[in-house]
């Protein structure tokens, strides 16, 4: 993907204010992957991101984290005023909206929310009959509409998309990148947050998948019988820093099971079917290396005809 | 004779009369059948120089040992011909029950030649051969003539090859269609509306001998299994529209006359978003287990059959982004029995033409544009406006409409370029500037090596002439046993599996190393027609465009080809070939290959 540099340009929002009723104890804090929810959240958006912006209730307990941090007004306003005040400190044009309870974020769909912005004010995603506005894109500028929001207690985000150059970003659109909406998982409940947990140590949807300093990040786009099967052109992994295409192959089975046995097997590629770095070179065998930033084309051994 | 008949049938159109004649086996044995058996005839049958529009032009329907022995892909049948798009040979191949009924009828090839004294159809039955008025027919599409005559004749097994109103009008780049397929390229059907034949009509019950029918089942049956597997997954799951999206993303995918290789709208068009979005059937030639034809919904409720070739140029060729729009645009070509690749490319090369003013504007053409694409295309099959001009092919047009237009002509000898950008895969390049029926994809697949990674595909090199030659020698026996080129990643050793499989059929003690050697063999009878006709060097060339710009977008941007490297890889071509610097073919080359003239 090119969409690197979008990203650099972006802030990344991450709204933690929430009461935390159901589950019972402060989400932000609840143990993710060895480190408190909110720690991770950052810590995996800070790779992409040139600019994290945590937004917390005026005496929400946090763990050090070295974004900016801004503190609600008013504790438990809603998402409107942590979007309003998420917009008010970041210093990029374009933000990128979460919440700290949804870990599975999916790089290839934020990157294509970032992508649609240029043309409009809020990029949104609709999901199973809802806006997802904490999953979205929103330029800067439609801050002061928020603020009249506030001080008209409209306290729904959706409110604010009629008012300016909206885009949706449908069901089947999001399906591309995310076939099963992981992105908008969240944890409400103690068993929300049991189940994330056994997913994430599963290891099947580690979706912001990012260039670290432990690791790299590589791109693989889908063509052909691959694409049809996975209902997704393109998917990004995060693999070792020493990753060959058997890393790439085994990644992707993970993240798409369906590819397994028709596309890749346990010696890597099929009969009829190879890869393309980058559109340059096509290799099959599973210990070629491969480099951050690669793109990996997955495509039928017999071009042509 | 095993696998053989060992006759043809000649028709005489002119004085109605038929012989048949005795195929000796040397000369079976020699060039096989389908391509390699039609262009032996053609050698003998063609009077030297002669105008493709001539009735003395030999039109050859060729058949082929594999023909009718239940190996799975085999089901084809050759047109051999001199083009009248490019004054060389036109071979071109189709497919399905009427390759079956051409080996019923007790032949392995039909030379027609004459001039009927008015328009007429050809009925074979068995060993009765009628010549039947088709004054009705005019007019007609393809298969509108196939249900038409099957009802005149009362049998519904009646299997009919056929031209449309385009190859009547002698648009030189018109088609024989039969049940929906093709022999495309290279105007085989305006060779056949210029002897005002309008079908072929096959009826036969003679069966095809085989020496060892257990050992031809046996090899059948590991074939058949094989091509159900993963090695033809894109042909079963997709069909050949699946490439559209690959080219595009590899910077392949000749856009708007080949300013670019690139289409900012190929997602709309890939053969992903069609099936998902307007697939309507799968289907395939007779005897075929890939079943690689995809039929989709088209605006008008019928079903179109669709190829990468046929997407490509109807759509980003012409910068259309609509597939509804390339689906009709194929129906009508389809309907008027035209080849879509040369369709395309030239009303590619008129919407150049026309947005650089060289055209006359009292039709408009211009890129991107569906009224424009879907009102021309009629217009070329009746030779209408400037679909006259547009129905003598790209080369032609160009050189009547001069003022350098020509630059934008792109084609190899007269014939259209297919799908595959030459800057970005440098022995395709080569394949197509070599080719002996001009820019072909069939004939060679070069494009092969570039996309297998043993080679640099945006590096060009002396070293590609032996590629090249060795793939055009491999398509040369495909195309003369006949197996499709869908099951050919199914063999691990072509040649010897090829061997065996000849062998059983015919008898014959035959080798890989004599299958390859046949292989060279026609190629060499191949370019040794053109040379009689009058090839000169300067035909092993590609589009001006070609060398003089460079690829503007995607993973090749700033992709070019110079002179000097294509001259360069012609020159490693022909040494490897044998041939001489200038692309001639010693007396040694021939003696050692047993061609005698």
């Amino acid at each position: 993907m090119d969409d690197h540099r979008t990203i650099a340009d972006a802030t990344a929002v991450v709204l933690t204010g929430g009461k935390s009723s159901r589950m019972g104890r402060p989400k932000a804090l609840l143990p993710f992957d060895g480190e408190p929810l909110i720690a991770h959240i950052v810590r995996r958006l800070g790779r992409v991101f040139a600019e994290t912006v945590v937004v917390a209730a005026p005496d929400q307990e946090l763990p050090t984290l070295l974004v900016a941090l801004v503190r609600d007004q008013v504790a438990y306003q809603g998402p409107v005023s942590g979007i309003y005040h998420g917009l008010k400190a970041a210093t990029k044009e374009v933000c990128f909206v979460t919440s700290c309870d949804a870990p599975f974020l999916n790089l290839s769909l934020i990157s294509h929310l970032l992508s649609q912005i240029p043309d409009w004010d809020v990029v949104v995603p609709f999901w199973q009959e809802r806006f997802q506005p904490l999953h979205a894109v929103y330029r800067r500028s439609v801050a002061p509409l928020l603020h009249e929001q506030l001080e008209r207690n409209e306290l729904r985000p959706i409110s604010l998309y009629p008012k300016v150059r909206t885009r949706e970003i449908h069901e089947g659109e999001v399906r591309r990148f995310d076939p099963e909406g992981l992105s908008f998982l969240n944890m409400n409940t103690p068993e929300d947050y049991q189940e994330a947990v056994d997913r994430w140590r599963s290891g099947k949807s580690s979706e912001l998948e990012i260039n670290g300093a432990d690791g790299i990040s590589v791109s693989v786009e889908l063509f052909g019988v691959a694409r049809l099967l996975a209902k997704t052109k393109s998917v990004s992994l995060s693999l070792p820093q020493d990753a060959t295409l058997a890393s790439v192959f085994s990644a992707l089975t993970e993240r798409l099971p369906v590819l397994l046995g028709r596309i890749i097997n346990s010696d890597g590629l099929i009969a009829g079917y190879t890869c393309n770095i980058n559109g340059l070179d096509f290799v099959r065998i599973p210990s070629a290396k491969v480099n951050s930033g690669d793109k990996i084309f997955i495509l039928s051994a017999d071009a042509g005809g | 004779m095993y696998g053989f008949h060992g006759r043809l049938l000649h028709v005489d159109l002119s004085n109605g009369q038929s012989f048949w004649h005795d195929l000796e086996e040397a000369r079976l044995r020699a060039f096989l059948g389908g391509i390699g058996l039609g262009t032996s005839l053609l050698y003998d049958y063609a009077p030297p120089g002669v105008d493709p529009f001539s009735p003395a032009n030999p039109l050859i329907f060729a058949s082929a040992p594999l023909v009718g022995t239940g190996l799975t892909t085999t089901a084809k049948f050759a047109v051999v011909t001199k083009s009248p798009l490019t004054g060389f040979i036109a071979d071109s191949l189709s497919s399905s029950y009427f390759a079956l009924e051409l080996k019923r009828v007790g032949i392995d090839a039909l030379v027609i030649t004459g001039r009927a004294a008015g328009m007429t159809y050809i009925f074979i039955h068995n060993d009765k051969v009628e010549l039947r008025s088709a004054a009705h027919l005019r007019g007609k599409s393809p298969v509108e003539c196939e249900s038409l005559i099957r009802a005149e004749l009362g049998t519904a097994t009646a299997r009919v090859a056929a031209i449309g109103k385009a190859g009547e009008n002698k648009v030189r780049f018109a088609t024989i269609s039969n049940e929906g397929r093709h022999a495309g390229r290279g105007g085989v059907g305006a060779v056949m509306g210029s002897k005002n034949l309008k079908a072929v009509v096959l009826r036969g019950d003679h069966a095809t001998e085989v020496a060892d029918p257990a050992g031809v089942e046996t090899i059948a049956g590991a074939l058949r299994e094989r091509s159900l597997g993963s090695l033809t997954d894109k042909y079963r799951k997709i069909g050949t529209v699946a490439n559209l999206a690959v080219f595009n993303r590899l910077a392949t995918l000749p856009t708007r006359n080949f300013q670019q290789s690139t289409f900012d709208d190929a997602d709309a068009l890939s053969g992903e978003s069609l099936t998902e979005n307007n697939f309507s059937r799968r289907h395939g030639c007779a005897a075929c287990t890939i079943q690689c034809e995809r039929l989709f919904k088209a605006l008008n409720g019928e079903e179109q059959r669709l190829e990468y070739e046929t997407l490509f140029a109807l759509g980003p060729l012409c910068g259309i982004d609509n597939p509804d729009v390339v689906l009709r645009a194929a129906q009508l070509c389809d309907h008027y029995g035209m080849d879509t690749i040369s369709a395309g490319g030239t009303v590619a090369w008129a919407m150049e033409c026309s947005e650089r003013g060289l055209l006359p504007q009292t039709q408009k053409l211009r890129f991107g544009q569906a009224d424009d694409l879907l009102a021309i295309i009629p217009a070329i099959a009746e030779r209408r406006g400037l679909g006259a001009l547009l129905a003598e092919g790209s080369r032609r047009a160009a050189i009547e409409v001069g003022n350098a237009s020509e630059y934008w002509a792109m084609h190899v000898k007269g014939l259209e370029l297919p799908g595959y950008e030459p800057r970005s895969l440098k022995t395709m390049a080569l394949g197509l500037a070599v080719s002996p029926r001009g820019a072909c994809h069939n004939r060679s697949g070069a494009y092969e090596a570039d996309f297998s990674g043993d080679v640099d595909r945006l590096q060009a090199d002396p070293g590609r002439g032996a590629i090249v030659a060795a793939s055009e020698d491999y398509a040369a026996v495909l195309d003369s046993l006949i197996v499709c080129k869908f099951l050919r990643k199914c063999f691990s050793d072509f040649y010897g599996e090829g061997a065996a499989l000849l062998s059983k059929v015919t008898g014959w003690e035959c080798s890989g190393a004599e299958l390859k050697r046949i292989g060279e063999r026609i190629h060499n009878l191949k370019k040794l027609f053109n040379l009689r006709e009058g090839w000169r060097a300067a035909d092993d060339w590609l589009p001006e465009r070609l060398l003089s710009e460079t690829l503007p977008t995607g993973v090749a941007q700033g992709a070019g080809l110079s002179a000097n490297e294509l001259r360069q890889m012609i020159g490693g071509y022909y040494r490897a070939r044998g041939w001489d610097d200038n692309g001639f073919i010693p007396d040694e080359k021939l003696n050692e290959l047993g061609i005698s003239l």
